[in-house]
C-alpha cells in the first residue's frame, strides 16, 4: 500500500463529536462552509502547518479519535484571528481548546509545559516563579531592591478548591 | 480614580519594568492603584488543560478585586485581560458554570461581582484619561522619535467579547504614541503575533515568530518597537537574541513598554521606569530622545 487515506480507514465517533459540540455552546461549528478564512490567516499555518478548516471538517464529520492525540492541536498560537474572521461563528480556536481538554481527559500526549503549569499553580498560585533580572549595567535585581511591594501568595484554602475545580470534567 | 490592579504572573515575577512604569505614570493622571490581597494565575495556561478551571481562576481574580470594594480593575497583561474578559462572559451566559463557580468561590469566602469593569493600560489611558490630557501633561516631547507599534493579539480579538481596540485596524496605541510627540511607522507585519503562547509546546517556533517580526521591524526607518503586553515584551526584548538566532538574523531592535515611553515624556527618571531592565539595546533609543 503506497497511499493511505486516513479518512476512509477511520470510523466516525459520533459520541465524542457530540461531547465536543456540547462544550462549544454558542459556537456554530456545524455551520462551517469551508471558506478557509481561518486557515489563510492562521499564524501557525506558515510554521507548523496548522489548518484550522480541516480540524473543523474532521470534527463535524465525527473523525475525532485521532485529533486529541495529534500534535497539531498544540500548535495553535491563540492569536484569535480565526475567531474574529470566521463568518459562520464556528471559531476554530475554541474547537482546538476543546480538543486539548479532551486530550488531557483521555490521557493522550500533552506537552509537559502545560502539566507543569497546573502543578505550579497548585503549589504557589502562579505559573511563574520570582526571577532575579540582570540589568544592562550587569546589576542583579529583584522585586525587593526595585522597591516593588510584596504581594502574598493565595491563602491555604486555595489548594483544595483548585483541586476540586480541576476535577470538574465537562465545562 | 481608584482602581484595583491584577498584575498576573509574568509582570510580578520578571517583567518588573512594566509594573514600575505603570506605578510611576498612572498617579500623574490621578489614578491610584490598589493591589489585590493575593497574586494568582488568571487561568490562561490552564485553558488548554481544563477550561472550567481557567474560568474559575479568572472568576477568582474578579472576586479578589471585589474585596477591595472597587468596581474598576486594571489588567495590564493582554493574556490575563482576555482570559478574565472571556470568563466574565461565559459566567454571564452559562447558568450552570456560574452556579458551580460561585459555589467554589464561596468555599473560600469569596464573592463574585459581575459589575467589575475590566481595563487594560491602553483603554485606560486612551479612553479614560484621554489624548488631550496626555498631550498637556507631556513636558519632554519625543520630537524626532520614530517607532513601530505592536498592540498584541488578545486585547483586540475577538470583538464579540468587547475588546480594547479594533481587531483589524487598531489605532489607540499609535494615537497614544503620537500624543507624546513621536511618530509611528506603519508596517505590514503589524498584526503578526509575538508567538509567546507557543512557549509551552513549541518554544523554537515561538522564537521564530518573534524573530521574523523583529527582522521586519529592523528594516523599517524606525528607532524601536513599542509594546503594551508583558508576554510580547518578553519575546521581543528578553528573548531577542535567541529569536534572532532562530531566524538567522542579527537583531538590534530597542523594545520598550508604552508606559516607559510615556514616563520619559512626562519627565520621569529612566531608572524609575525600569529602563535598566530592558534587555534589548534601548540606549540607542534613549540617546535619540535626549538629543
Amino acid at each position: 500500500m503506497s497511499l493511505i487515506d486516513l479518512m476512509s480507514m477511520a470510523k466516525p465517533n459520533i459520541e465524542t463529536r457530540d461531547k465536543i459540540l456540547a462544550r462549544l455552546s454558542g459556537k456554530e461549528l456545524v455551520n462551517c462552509f469551508q471558506c478557509i478564512k481561518c486557515t489563510s490567516g492562521c499564524t501557525a499555518l506558515k510554521l507548523l502547518e496548522l489548518k484550522p478548516h480541516e480540524i473543523i471538517k474532521l470534527v463535524n464529520l465525527g473523525f475525532v479519535d485521532e485529533l486529541p492525540s495529534s500534535d497539531i492541536i498544540w500548535t495553535c498560537v491563540t492569536c484569535l484571528k480565526c475567531v474574529q474572521r470566521c463568518p459562520q461563528k464556528a471559531s476554530p480556536y475554541h474547537v482546538i481548546i476543546a480538543l486539548r481538554n479532551l486530550a488531557v481527559e483521555k490521557e493522550a500526549k500533552v506537552p509537559e509545559g502545560y502539566l507543569k503549569a497546573v502543578s505550579q499553580i497548585l503549589e504557589t498560585g502562579q505559573v511563574e516563579t520570582y526571577q532575579k533580572i540582570v540589568t544592562r549595567k550587569m546589576e542583579t535585581v529583584d522585586r525587593e531592591c526595585l522597591k516593588l511591594p510584596k504581594i502574598n501568595p493565595p491563602k491555604q484554602s486555595f489548594q483544595a478548591v483548585f483541586m476540586k475545580a480541576m476535577e470538574e470534567k465537562k465545562a | 480614580m481608584k482602581t484595583a490592579v491584577f498584575w498576573g504572573c509574568c509582570i510580578l515575577t520578571s517583567q518588573y519594568a512594566y509594573e514600575m512604569s505603570l506605578r510611576q505614570v498612572l498617579p500623574k493622571f490621578d489614578i491610584d492603584l490598589v493591589d489585590l490581597r493575593e497574586s494568582t494565575c488568571c487561568g490562561d495556561p490552564i485553558k488548554s488543560v481544563n477550561d472550567f478551571t481557567a474560568n474559575y481562576l479568572a472568576a477568582r481574580a474578579l472576586s479578589l478585586a471585589n474585596l477591595t470594594g472597587l468596581e474598576d480593575l486594571l489588567v495590564p497583561c493582554n493574556r490575563c485581560h482576555f482570559t478574565i474578559s472571556e470568563a466574565k462572559k461565559t459566567i454571564q451566559d452559562n447558568v450552570d458554570i456560574r452556579q458551580k463557580i460561585v459555589g467554589l468561590l464561596k468555599e473560600e469566602g469569596l464573592e463574585y461581582n459581575s459589575n467589575i469593569k475590566i481595563w487594560h493600560t491602553i483603554d485606560l489611558l486612551h479612553d479614560y484619561v484621554g489624548l488631550e490630557k496626555i498631550r498637556k501633561a507631556v513636558t519632554k516631547p519625543l520630537k524626532g522619535l520614530k517607532v513601530a507599534s505592536h498592540i498584541g493579539c488578545q486585547i483586540i480579538r475577538y470583538s464579540d467579547l468587547g475588546r480594547v481596540d479594533d481587531a483589524e485596524n487598531p489605532k489607540k496605541l499609535d494615537e497614544l504614541i503620537c500624543a507624546l510627540g513621536a511618530e509611528v511607522v506603519d508596517y505590514s507585519e503589524k498584526l503578526d503575533c509575538c508567538g509567546a503562547a507557543l512557549t509551552r509546546s513549541h518554544p523554537d517556533s515561538a522564537l521564530s515568530l518573534a524573530g521574523s517580526k523583529l527582522k521586519a521591524i529592523q528594516n523599517l526607518p524606525a528607532n524601536g518597537l513599542v509594546v503594551s503586553c508583558p508576554d510580547c515584551q518578553l519575546m521581543f526584548d528578553a528573548k531577542q537574541r535567541d529569536a534572532g538566532t532562530t531566524v538567522g538574523a542579527k537583531l538590534n531592535v530597542p523594545v520598550v513598554y508604552y508606559t516607559q515611553l510615556l514616563g520619559l515624556a512626562l519627565g520621569i527618571e529612566e531608572k524609575k521606569l525600569g529602563l535598566d531592565l530592558n534587555q534589548s539595546p534601548v540606549d540607542q533609543l534613549l540617546n535619540k530622545i535626549s538629543v
